[in-house]
């Protein structure tokens, strides 16, 4: 059996970093959030361009996501800075945080007077949860208690012979000790739903697999419907053709590689955190950053990224590693990959023993050592999906 | 050492593991063992290389599943990709 050290919470999972989440309730409120993690070390932002100006279902995927993201047992503690006049309410945030135990403040711009005093304030208040966060000590955990989230893009052909096979090998020995792992990008599960579903532990769930595929891909037809928008209507990207990846099935059928052989414990719905432990399917679409968003928001503490043709990206707060099955990708991408797979294809190792070595990674980055992401600054992958009406 | 994966036993498109020439010997492993094809153009690296004889409208198997269907006859050794090949999930044209 396998251990990570991490942060106890005062529930749920433990937390894999211990950093101060400093998040606006609003974009509005996003300068000022921005100027307090200038000045206080040991913080992140999390700002975003949503929080007013929507309506129903769009407003409460943003209050999921918002809810879910601050609720990350990767952060300490939270500072929530609203501006007051918002849709969604700096109020409703913070309570949401403070209910699950975990350390929050909160400051309201136009209560404060301007931006300047609200900065002022929100650094005292982030300065004090960084030296209480300092104080806790890691412990170690079994393995059952991290949830991995699985995710691919810039995908090519080397993603589902070597990547997505070495990290569904990972998978399987998470979930084999008790621990748990999510699969998503809905959009880019078509094609390859029947498999899914055949390993659904009931047939109720198999159903649930079924619908959720199914219900994307028809809010995808009614997106592309219209002749002008013809040529934006590709499931997939020109790089991926490039890659040797022909159709949208092939590219599920690979994908889906990444989830391992065993059974299919759920479906979550977007935003929705795990109950009991076991492999999931998370309804959110396939853009990279809304679903490493919709991963944290679920509470993945890690989540591991397989690229073929290469990309940098990483999610404030969450390590993302970055595992390529393609060696010259992985060459020419050091500074931003972290796992080379690409000897499967190479020099002919098996994928248990490439496995091997990635969940070693997997364990040391849960117990502290940043990923490339992290040490690059990578921050591009905190985007709240949208719905307007579909 | 192979030049192209075949992945399941039932697919009958196999993965480049190298880039190929046109005329080049590309082996592959099969149910019956490696068996030899002749590259019928330059396929880049990770690209898929028809193992078997596909009538149009035959599935394209890769991963033991269907990716799609031959848009034309294609023969043992043709590049198969998107100019032979569709696919009525996620149709672009």
């Amino acid at each position: 059996m396998h251990t990570f050290y991490g942060y106890r919470r005062p529930q749920g999972l433990p937390g894999v970093r211990n950093l101060v989440a400093i998040i606006p309730s609003v974009f509005c409120a996003n300068t000022v959030v921005k100027r307090i993690v200038q000045q206080v070390a040991g913080t992140i932002e999390l700002t975003h361009p949503v929080g007013c100006s929507q309506v129903g279902l769009d407003l409460e995927l943003t209050a999921k996501a918002l809810k879910g993201v601050s609720r990350h047992p990767n952060f300490y503690g939270v500072v929530v800075v609203g501006l007051g006049c918002e849709r969604f309410r700096a109020k409703e945030l913070a309570d949401s945080i403070a209910a699950t135990g975990k350390p929050v403040e909160m400051l309201v711009i136009q209560e404060e007077g301007d931006t300047q005093q609200a900065i002022v304030k929100g650094v005292l208040l982030a300065q004090k949860l960084v030296k209480q966060a300092a104080k806790q000590q890691k412990e170690e955990f079994p393995l059952s208690e991290l949830c991995l989230g699985l995710k691919c893009g810039g995908t090519d052909a080397t993603s589902g012979i070597a990547a997505n096979p070495v990290l569904g090998w990972v998978t399987d020995q998470i979930v084999a000790e008790g621990g748990s792992a999510m699969l998503t990008e809905v959009t880019e599960l078509i094609g390859a739903e029947h498999v899914l579903a055949r390993r659904a532990v009931t047939p109720q769930v198999g159903e649930k697999i079924l619908e959720t595929v199914h219900n994307m891909e028809n809010k995808l037809k009614v997106g592309t419907a219209h002749c002008d928008l013809q040529n934006r209507s590709a499931l997939i990207s020109p790089g991926n053709e490039d890659g040797g990846v022909t159709t949208v099935v092939e590219k599920a059928l690979g994908g889906i590689h990444k989830g391992g052989t065993g059974p299919i414990t759920g479906v979550l719905a977007y935003g929705e955190p795990l109950v009991e432990h076991g492999l999931y399917i998370l309804d959110c679409p396939g853009h990279d950053g809304e679903a490493v968003t919709g991963l944290a928001a679920s509470g993945c503490q890690v989540v591991v990224f397989t690229t073929g043709r290469g990309t940098p990206t990483g999610f404030p707060g969450v390590p993302v590693i970055k595992i390529t099955g393609n060696a010259s990708t992985y060459e020419r991408m050091k500074f931003n990959l972290d796992f080379n797979a690409g000897e499967i294809i190479d020099k002919g190792l098996s994928i248990p023993k490439v496995g091997a070595g990635l969940l070693k990674t997997v364990i040391e980055t849960a117990s502290g050592v940043p990923t490339k992401a992290e040490i690059g600054l990578h921050d591009e992958l905190f985007c709240i999906t949208r719905s307007y009406g579909g | 050492m192979l030049t192209a994966l075949c992945i399941d036993p039932r697919d009958n498109v196999a993965v480049l593991l190298r880039e190929v020439r046109k005329g080049e010997d590309v082996l592959v492993n099969m149910k019956t063992g490696t068996v030899h094809l002749k590259a019928q153009s330059d396929i880049p690296f990770g690209h898929k290389i028809a193992v078997t004889t596909l009538s149009v409208s035959e599935p394209i198997i890769k991963y033991g599943e269907e990716i799609g269907n031959a848009k034309t006859l294609i023969q043992p050794g043709e590049w198969v990709h998107l100019k032979n090949v569709i696919c009525e999930r996620g149709r672009e044209d």
